[in-house]
């Protein structure tokens, strides 16, 4: 049975009516419109759907939008708010200010289709809250070992992946 | 960025509003009340095309000088709306920021056409922004009081005679209204077939840029959609929701020929708000709610019954299927026989090979995804991530037997397609409209990877028996190939298993290649094509389709593993080998370029300490070449080998390109490098598996594409040339991998590798012997 359900997302409190047993994508993209998130495999095999639940990356395409309450969300579209406050940034810094990780998506021109690239930046983001000096071998690692799957991309865009985190992890210690 | 107008190299147009002379050339010119374009996700009623010889049909020159360009080509995630903007903004002498594009609409874009590559694709807008940038210069002299030939263009502000002013202020609250030529015939259905896929073309012959006057091409301009692809605030097509709209998931049959016996009913208790759907073999699931739609239909499946079917051989007898058909005369053949035979009978000795690949496919991140709008009415709108607007629209329009001016294909960014959808097929869309027909609503259909993997279009396995005589020299005199493999199908899935009108397909079969060896005088090139595997299913079975580098990264594999095994025997360096077989400077350039990025050492392969057998690791290297669209491609890997436990491992990879002028240098090397993943990924790891009646590479751990820790080092060579033209840049890096890695195994371990890919269970069969 559906019942309202109250959510942290991305720093706001939202109240959904879904099944508990729905997946977190799900309501992220159709109730809550962030379309961040996307569908891959639909069984944590690819990464596409991947979010952040109290900094832990997480599939959400099989993730219970139960397991999630009590839980904050993030997505891409709140990347930019989680770093402005680590730094402490003025509301109108914040407001024109990325994520690093972002940023250095754009810097390295890294989607080519871009489909799988909001769960990347979410990896890269947990990632680099763990290890903020990854080599590329641990990088190389942590996009392909850690469960449940390897982040995958169709287009090949691995290199340019790598060239972003390390410059991502350059721009956030400075 | 300026330019002087009379360095342009001909006289500019001249321009008043009634030119007898611009008319002489294909054009009028007037300014007329402009009306803006907008984007609308309303339905649209009964919207024809754009005039195209209008050039306001596809070029808007804003107050603000910022100019939106029109065009039926879409972005497929190579960055050509990069490459586009580049080449407007350079015919315009505007900067590239200033260029907004509206892709792929059929209602609101003019020319249609395959979305396969600059080459194809820019022609179109850049002689529009041409015959534009003649007409802006016209209207500046007459504004400004001087004659065209003393104005000067800076950032789309023409300057003359100590005034100046912009393109948007020439143009303020009108338009230009320009008459420029155009040839061609829009994407349509003619005795059964879809034609006109190339779309139309702008012809004439405005004056151009030189190239040594570029300021925006050859510069790394950022990809214009990047940012927003970042942020999430691209719009995708999967995002697209309508008021009223049902989401849809599919019941697929169970096999490729599955009939249905009877439809699993859905139960009202546990899903409120489904509903099943369906139309002959078509089975869907629909409701309001997408989980309640997923959930339901997984429901359904189990409850809904099918005939039996088996009618495929099984991917592990696929070559014995493939050489078991009794093929006729080749579907395409260049060359000559007889010179080729009589070449050949005459050599000093000969070499032959057969060359093949199982099934792959194209198996992109987002799976299939459309909404479609079928109104009482009659009127059709498609929302879509199709690489060909028009050709689906088409299509549609066919199986809805509807006028073709009813149906709008809307375009939206998606996960990558790879070239399934260039030739006009579909994935979710021919489900969309007949749902949307059955239950009057907008219906969103998503495909889940399964349904993928299992029924979107397959690039069809192949065999190539190849032969090359050599003379007493050692060097090649004549080759022929011989390439076999099932063709292909565009018919929109959703039409087939409805029993609704589609279009027909033919068997058929083409050469690819373009011929790199000038030196061997005496080729036969042929391609055989025969019906699909399981054509006589209700589904039509394993439906081919064109994928990234089509036919040539096929045959290509064949011809560069047959000058491998050549060079071999004789003795010869592989890369000396193939430049004694061609007088064409650039070829010879690029080949030495990327054997001196690679720090590439002549010598024969394979290399002296090359073994089949041990637990040690052994390497290799080898290299291949390629000529495609006025692209000279090199590729040139590094292998490691555990002959054991066949393991391969890509420690580097070196690529280099000249493809005549480089548009942005910076996208370029992220397609090559990105091009030599998805061609690793074929050559180490693709192959589409299915017993006698379905695919079973179904989920990312059945069809295994390369993962990140299996990318090796790239290294990228580029070389520019201004006297060239364009060349192919961003598409074909795919194709110099499996050749390359073929060659370093065979370098490894001195044993030639003829079939990919080369997963640990086959390079352990191969290196037993």
């Amino acid at each position: 049975m559906a019942s309202a359900l109250t959510l942290s997302v991305n720093g706001a409190k939202q109240v959904v009516t879904a099944t508990p047993e729905t997946p977190l994508l799900f309501v992220l993209r159709n109730d809550l419109k962030l379309t961040g998130p996307r569908l891959g495999c639909g069984m944590a095999q690819c990464g596409a759907c991947s979010v952040l639940l109290d900094g832990e990356e997480v599939r959400s395409c099989i993730t219970p939008v139960s397991y999630a309450v009590g839980k904050r969300v993030t997505t891409i579209e709140g990347l930019p708010a989680i770093w402005a406050e680590e730094k402490g940034l003025s509301p109108a810094d914040a407001d024109k200010t990325l994520h690093p990780v972002q940023q250095a998506w754009i810097d390295e021109q890294v989607p080519q289709c871009g489909y799988c690239q909001s769960g990347m930046m979410i990896a890269a983001v947990e990632l680099l809250a763990k290890n903020p000096n990854p080599t590329v071998a641990q990088i190389k690692d942590a996009f392909t070992n850690k469960p449940p799957s390897p982040h995958l991309c169709r287009c090949g865009t691995y290199a340019a992946i790598i060239d972003a985190v390390q410059r991502a992890a350059k721009a956030m210690k400075a | 960025m300026t330019l002087k107008a009379d360095t342009i190299g001909r006289s500019p147009i001249p321009l008043t509003l009634t030119r007898r002379g611009f008319v002489k050339m294909g054009g009028t010119l007037f300014v007329s009340l402009a009306f803006p374009a907008q984007f609308s996700a309303r339905a649209a009623q009964n919207q024809t095309s754009l005039d195209p010889t209008l050039i306001a049909s596809w070029l808007e020159i804003r107050h603000d000088n910022t100019i939106l360009m029109r065009t039926g080509r879409t972005e497929t995630g190579t960055g050509m709306s990069g490459y586009y903007a580049q080449a407007i903004a350079e015919e315009l002498n505007v900067r590239p920021e200033a260029i907004s594009l509206l892709m792929g609409d059929t209602d609101k874009t003019p020319d249609g056409g395959y979305s396969a590559g600059f080459l194809y694709g820019m022609y179109n807008v850049r002689k529009v922004a041409a015959y534009a940038y003649q007409a802006l210069l016209g209207l500046a002299a007459t504004r400004l009081g001087v004659a065209v030939a003393s104005l000067t263009v800076t950032d789309g502000i023409a300057s003359g005679g100590g005034k100046s002013i912009s393109y948007g202020q020439l143009v303020e609250g009108q338009q230009l209204d320009l008459k420029i030529p155009v040839t061609g015939k829009p994407a349509r259905m003619e005795r059964g077939e879809v034609e006109g896929l190339d779309g139309l073309t702008v012809s004439g012959d405005p004056p151009m840029k030189p190239v040594s006057q570029y300021r925006v091409i050859g510069t790394s301009f950022p990809v214009p959609g990047i940012p927003d692809k970042v942020t999430g605030k691209t719009q995708w097509s999967c995002d697209v929701a309508l008021p009223g709209m049902l989401h849809a998931r599919m019941v697929r049959p169970p096999t490729l020929g599955s009939t249905l016996v009877s439809v699993g009913e859905v139960d009202k208790k546990q899903f409120p708000t489904a509903e099943v759907v369906s139309k002959g073999n078509l089975v869907a699931v629909v409701s309001s709610n997408e989980w309640e739609a997923i959930s339901a239909a997984i429901f359904v499946a189990v409850r809904t019954k099918w005939t039996d079917w088996s009618g495929l051989p099984g991917s592990e007898n696929l070559t014995k299927a493939l050489r078991a058909y009794k093929w006729s005369a080749p579907a395409e053949s260049r060359g000559k026989a007889a010179d080729v035979t009589a070449a050949l009978a005459g050599a000093a000795r000969t070499i032959s090979a057969t060359y093949e690949q199982p099934y792959v496919r194209h198996a992109p991140i987002g799976p299939f995804v459309a909404l479609a709008d079928v109104r009482s009415d009659g009127s059709v709108t498609v929302w879509t991530h199709s690489a060909q607007s028009q050709g689906l629209r088409a299509q549609i329009a066919n199986t809805l037997s509807t006028p073709v001016e009813k149906v709008v294909v809307r375009w939206l960014e998606h996960s990558g397609q790879y070239g399934r959808t260039t030739l006009g097929g579909d994935g979710a869309e021919g489900d969309a409209v007949v749902l949307s027909q059955l239950t009057g609503k907008p219906v969103r259909v998503q495909w889940t990877l399964q349904e993928d993997l299992a029924w979107s279009t397959v690039s069809p396995g192949w065999v190539s028996d190849i032969k090359a005589g050599l003379d007493a020299h050692g060097r090649i005199s004549a080759v022929h190939s011989a390439f076999y493999s099932p063709s292909g199908d565009i018919r929109l899935l959703g039409a087939i298993l409805a029993g609704m009108p589609c279009c027909t397909v033919k068997p058929g079969g083409w050469v690819a290649t373009e011929w790199p060896y000038d030196k061997i005088q005496d080729r036969l090139e042929e391609a055989y094509g025969m019906p699909k595997l399981g054509a006589n299913s209700v589904s039509g079975g394993l439906r081919g389709n064109i994928m990234r580098t089509p036919g040539q990264r096929q045959q290509n594999f064949a011809l560069e593993g047959l000058m491998n095994e050549a060079a071999a025997s004789v003795g010869a360096d592989p890369i000396q080998f193939r430049i004694a077989h061609t007088s064409e400077p650039r070829l010879m350039d690029v080949l030495k370029a990327t054997a001196k990025a690679a720090g590439w050492e002549p010598r024969p392969s394979p290399h002296q300490a090359a073994t089949r057998t041990g637990n040690n690791a052994v390497t290799g290297r080898g290299v291949c070449i390629m000529v495609r669209q006025n692209a000279y491609w090199v590729g040139i890997a590094e292998v490691a080998i555990i002959p054991a436990t066949g393991a391969l491992q890509v420690i580097k990879f070196t690529i280099g390109v000249d493809c005549g002028k480089i548009i942005n240098p910076r996208q370029l090397d992220r397609c090559m490098k990105s091009g030599v993943v998805m061609g690793l990924s074929e050559a180490l790891k693709e192959e589409v598996t299915f017993d006698t009646g379905k695919v079973t590479s179904t989920n990312w751990t059945r069809y295994k594409i390369l993962t990140m820790e299996e990318t090796p080092e790239i290294r990228v060579v580029q070389i520019s040339r201004d006297d060239k033209g364009f060349g192919g840049g961003s598409e074909a890096a795919n194709a110099i991998v499996p050749p390359a890695v073929a060659g370093a195994f065979f370098d490894a371990t001195g044993v030639h590798a003829r079939r990919i890919p080369l997963t640990p269970a086959y390079v352990t069969t191969l290196l037993k012997g």
